[in-house]
């Protein structure tokens, strides 16, 4: 190595070294180069379309199961029972948002547009059965016991006006009520009848939100066409 | 050196750079034997990160796949929502709005600045100069917020929607845009300045590790990893796809200019030298973008015809593949990712030999790997 | 020294007298030990948080600014949580010598403020073979840190260890080659008897950085390669954070820990002290002579100097380390023995011509002849 390649060094690594000497002290020395957000007295704004936490406004929610079904990872789970005007009334609805992986799926498909994402995201739990937002606060069995109460005097109204029709016509075949189940899920395998899920996580328990039962997000036959089914996911068991 | 040899017997070490490790970018473990300082073998061991995404792929439907394909490469999730929107799209025969095609680009090209970014940040404290990675962060905290303000999340975003996007640009986000670039691009040269030609930087990168163009292309090297080797290849410009072919720019190849060919301060100058172009890009695009819809008509269900399709598309890190065979019904019957990172380590092991242990880190850093598009 | 001072006192507080001289001197002598190492303690202490602070300013970013007033307190915060960690001595690790080399580390490095003149008549001990003293203890350094690096039981602690050992060692001959001309010019290694050589001119250009140019070389030369002894970056390799997760301390945890930690802000001052001492006037007040003074006035004003001085050399060793990248273990040995050892040879070399050719006479010293 020459005499002149040997300065040379020398002189490239002082002189580079200066330049970025020079940038860090301004740096250093400017205080309005400072950009820390000294939280939690500064806070961030969130924008307008920020994904946050989940929020289902239930007055709106028509049980369609939209978003049960379309969640990639499974996290809500719907429960509904058939009222007396063969509308769906809601009996549970939960998000576990410790899942949720806030891609917004749900809340684009949503027809009558009640799932929305909130700015919410600081919510940290000591347990995780905390994390599962349930958006029905009446107790389940309650809001199924007045369903099938007001089923039953529907029914019975029915069959008052069936009474007084044969009385009046004999010979008319029963059309009345066909004996609708209060709840669909008969045709499924576990009767939801008892019990909200809350418990089987309140304990802290992730692995309680039973996988197996739980079908895939799509069925094989996935149109939207039937938002009468009431859900089969686990009978309201959230994962 | 055979005398030399047998008068000192010396042993290897067995070293394990373990997958906790601060500059492995992720959990990869790499098991060394040294002999000494010296490098005999650096062998990767992946897989810490395995999701099974593409077993999941199967369960879900194309719609459903979208936020999954975020979780690939997160530092460009645009670029990996978009690969897998378009690969659809070919199999499907989806037209897709020329403004929804350009606000995709716009997208992938912000991604590509913020991923760059994070290379070039993380490259340079796996070096040990701690203060360039900060204001990258800075940076590209700019570019999150830019992205919070279009789909309302800042890191896995969920925005490309297999027909177009998922909604329209927000108000002035155009301007908005224009500004970060304003923004931007004067702190490049100083990226120069404080780093990139500081001697001891260049000192540690020069000749380490250097790549030829015909080992790169053997081996399967892609993205900026190939262009560092002096290959000018880019699939923005010899495949195009998208609204590239309307758009202007320089393929950034490296030259070698402060040592050999395919070292390492090619492969990051490359890099920084991408940077610039995609704010070129940008502000073409910006200027191009037509009004229009955004979204095509896609059905709600979702059913290609059976088939199968490739489509590769060039992301930060290099060509993301999406091989993806459908059978007919809403799920795909497989899928199958090509990621540029896993393909990149397969050169690990040979251009490790010899090196020293200090220059793992930079060989690692210079290839800007991620671990979650290697294990997938 | 201080049997002297033990007789002075004894003068001024007459009760004292019934006590033996030597219980004095042992007495003082402890006293002076502890205000000096208390002093090094403290001043460790918050170099660890101005470093902390330096760094967020130049990274865009705030340091500490919760723990007291503007996060003055945090030093505290972070020893009380240090002493309360829990004390892991990794299973095949050699126990003795695992627990000895913080202390020797430690000891290497703040056994040599005992020399540092702090001020006119402020020096624990004034030595007459003080820049030795300084050079011999610090190395005790290399020890401790082999030491630690053996002893963990882990192969990184061990690459570590002997690249620190490696490094340190190559650097004790640049900086003192560098130094010597400092020695040359005053004739003595008492670093009182070198900072009293830099007197005159106004107390700025007594200084032996302008003496000539062959000084004003080695001043860089000795702060490079100190910047090396101290493991600082760009020469940190054995604690790379980044390749080898903290090299020969990975296994520390706690207040041994902080043993290492603690050292590496004591071996910056003593290198600072050192290079200030010997080339930037030590404790001189520029326009002021310091020694005229009463002597109370005399030490302030002198120690005020003298700190202000060092510390903004710590301080530039700080600014350094967050511009500039690490060099690589084999650049650094090249560095050490290509650059370092000829260029400090070669100054030393013109340094002695000099002095010959010029009876000992600096550049201020021939323009001030000039004007008569």
């Amino acid at each position: 190595m020459g005499l002149k390649e040997y300065l040379g060094d020398i002189w490239e690594a002082v002189a580079t070294t200066a330049k970025g000497m020079r940038i860090t002290a301004r740096y250093g020395v400017d205080p309005r180069e400072t950009i820390t957000l000294q939280y939690p007295e500064e806070r961030w704004e969130p924008s307008e379309r920020f994904r946050g936490f989940l929020y289902n406004d239930i007055k709106k929610c028509t049980s369609c199961s939209m978003c049960v079904k379309v969640c990639p990872v499974d996290c809500i789970a719907l429960e509904a029972v058939r009222g007396a005007d063969k509308k769906l009334v809601l009996v549970s609805y939960e998000i576990n948002i410790g899942r949720c992986m806030y891609c917004g799926l749900c809340v684009e498909v949503c027809p009558p547009k009640s799932l929305t994402h909130t700015s919410g995201y600081e919510k940290a739990t000591v347990s995780r059965g905390e994390l599962i937002l349930h958006f029905v606060t009446e107790e389940a069995v309650e809001i199924k016991a007045r369903v099938a109460k007001q089923v039953a005097e529907a029914a019975a109204k029915a069959e008052a006006a069936k009474e007084a029709k044969t009385t009046d016509v004999s010979p008319e075949a029963p059309t009345g009520a066909k004996g609708d189940a209060p709840s669909v899920p008969e045709k499924k395998g576990v009767p939801p009848v008892a019990q909200p899920a809350a418990p089987a996580f309140a304990a802290g328990n992730p692995a309680a939100g039973d996988d197996g039962e739980k079908k895939p997000a799509q069925e094989p036959k996935g149109e939207p066409a039937k938002p009468e089914e009431s859900p089969e996911e686990g009978g309201g068991k959230t994962i | 050196m055979k005398a030399h040899a047998e008068a000192l017997p010396t042993q290897e070490m067995l070293i394990n750079m373990g997958p906790q490790h601060p500059s492995t970018h992720g959990v990869l473990r790499v098991i060394l034997r040294t002999d000494g300082e010296v490098v005999v073998n650096a062998r990767p061991d992946m897989g810490y990160l395995h999701r099974a995404l593409e077993k999941i792929g199967e369960r879900v439907t194309y719609a459903q796949f979208m936020p999954f394909t975020d979780r690939l490469d997160y530092l460009a999730s645009m670029n990996c929502n978009a690969a897998w929107a378009w690969t659809v799209e070919k199999l499907a025969g989806i037209e897709v709005p020329e403004r929804a095609e350009y606000i995709r680009v716009i997208v992938c090209e912000l991604n590509r600045i913020s991923s760059h970014l994070i290379a070039f940040g993380s490259f340079t404290a796996d070096m040990g100069a701690f203060t360039p990675f900060l204001y990258a962060i800075r940076e590209r905290e700019r570019v999150n917020d830019l992205f919070e303000d279009i789909c309302g999340n800042r890191l896995t975003y969920n925005y490309v929607r297999i027909g177009g996007v998922s909604a329209d640009l927000p108000d002035r986000f155009l301007e908005k845009t224009k500004e970060f670039l304003d923004y931007f691009e004067p702190k490049i040269p100083e990226y120069n300045n404080l780093i990139s030609y500081n001697k001891i930087f260049v000192h540690r990168l020069a000749n380490v590790a250097a790549i030829s163009g015909g080992e790169a292309v053997a081996y399967g090297l892609t993205g900026p990893n190939l262009r560092g080797s002096g290959v000018s290849f880019d699939l923005r410009r010899n495949e195009p796809y998208s609204v590239y072919p309307k758009l202007d720019f320089d393929v950034c190849v490296g030259t070698g200019e402060r040592g050999t060919v395919g070292d390492c301060f090619d492969r990051y100058m490359v890099r920084i030298n991408e940077m610039r172009e995609s704010v070129k890009i940008l502000r073409q695009a910006i200027a191009q973008t037509p009004d229009g819809p955004v979204m095509a008509k896609v059905p709600r269900v979702f059913k290609p015809p059976a088939g199968e399709v490739y489509f590769r598309a060039e992301n930060p890190r290099g060509e993301t593949g999406i091989y993806l065979i459908s059978d007919g019904t809403v799920n795909p019957y497989r899928l199958k990712i090509r990621a540029p990172s896993f393909v990149t380590m397969n050169i690990f092991e040979k251009v490790t030999k010899g090196l020293m242990i200090a220059d793992i880190v930079a060989v690692i850093g210079s290839f800007d790997i991620i671990l979650p598009e290697i294990d997938r | 020294m201080m049997e002297s001072l033990a007789i002075s006192l004894v003068h001024a507080v007459p009760a004292l007298s019934g006590v033996p001289l030597w219980t004095l001197t042992l007495l003082l002598m402890v006293v002076v030990a502890a205000v000096v190492l208390t002093f090094a303690l403290l001043y460790a202490g918050l170099a660890t948080y101005v470093e902390r602070k330096v760094a967020g300013d130049i990274q865009a970013r705030i340091g500490p600014n919760r723990v007291g007033p503007v996060g003055l307190l945090q030093f505290l915060a972070d020893g009380i949580k240090l002493l309360l960690k829990e004390d892991i001595i990794p299973a095949q690790a050699d126990r003795f010598l695992f627990a000895l080399a913080p202390y020797l580390v430690f000891i290497g490095s703040f056994a040599a403020f005992v020399v540092i003149p702090f001020g006119v008549g402020l020096i624990a001990s004034d030595l007459n073979i003080g820049v030795y003293y300084v050079m011999a203890i610090s190395s005790l350094v290399v020890v401790g840190v082999m030491l630690a690096g053996w002893s963990s039981n882990n192969k990184w602690a061990l690459l570590g260890g002997m690249r620190a050992a490696a490094q340190i060692v190559s650097y004790e001959v640049p900086v003192g080659m560098a130094i010597l001309p400092a020695v040359l010019i005053a004739g003595s290694l008492s670093l009182q008897d070198i900072v009293r050589s830099q007197a005159g001119f106004l107390g700025i250009f007594g200084w032996n950085l302008f003496h000539n140019p062959f000084t004003f070389a080695s001043f860089f030369l000795y702060y490079t390669a100190a910047l090396a002894e101290t493991n600082r970056t760009p020469f940190d390799i054995p604690e790379a954070e980044s390749e080898l997760v903290s090299g020969y301390h990975v296994e520390y945890s706690g207040i041994r820990f902080a043993f290492f930690f603690l050292a590496e802000y004591g071996d910056m001052f003593v290198v600072s002290a050192l290079a200030t001492a010997c080339f930037l006037g030590g404790w001189h007040v520029p326009f002021l002579s310091v020694e005229a003074l009463p002597a109370s006035w005399g030490n302030l004003f002198s120690l005020g100097v003298f700190l202000g001085k060092t510390l903004g050399l710590v301080l530039l060793m700080m600014w350094v380390r967050w511009t500039l990248p690490r060099l690589r273990v084999d650049q650094l040995m090249r560095m050490a023995w290509k650059y370092l050892v000829p260029l400090t040879f070669f100054n030393l070399l013109g340094v002695s011509l000099w002095l010959l050719l010029f009876r000992g006479k600096g550049i201020p010293a021939m323009i001030a002849s000039l004007f008569g």
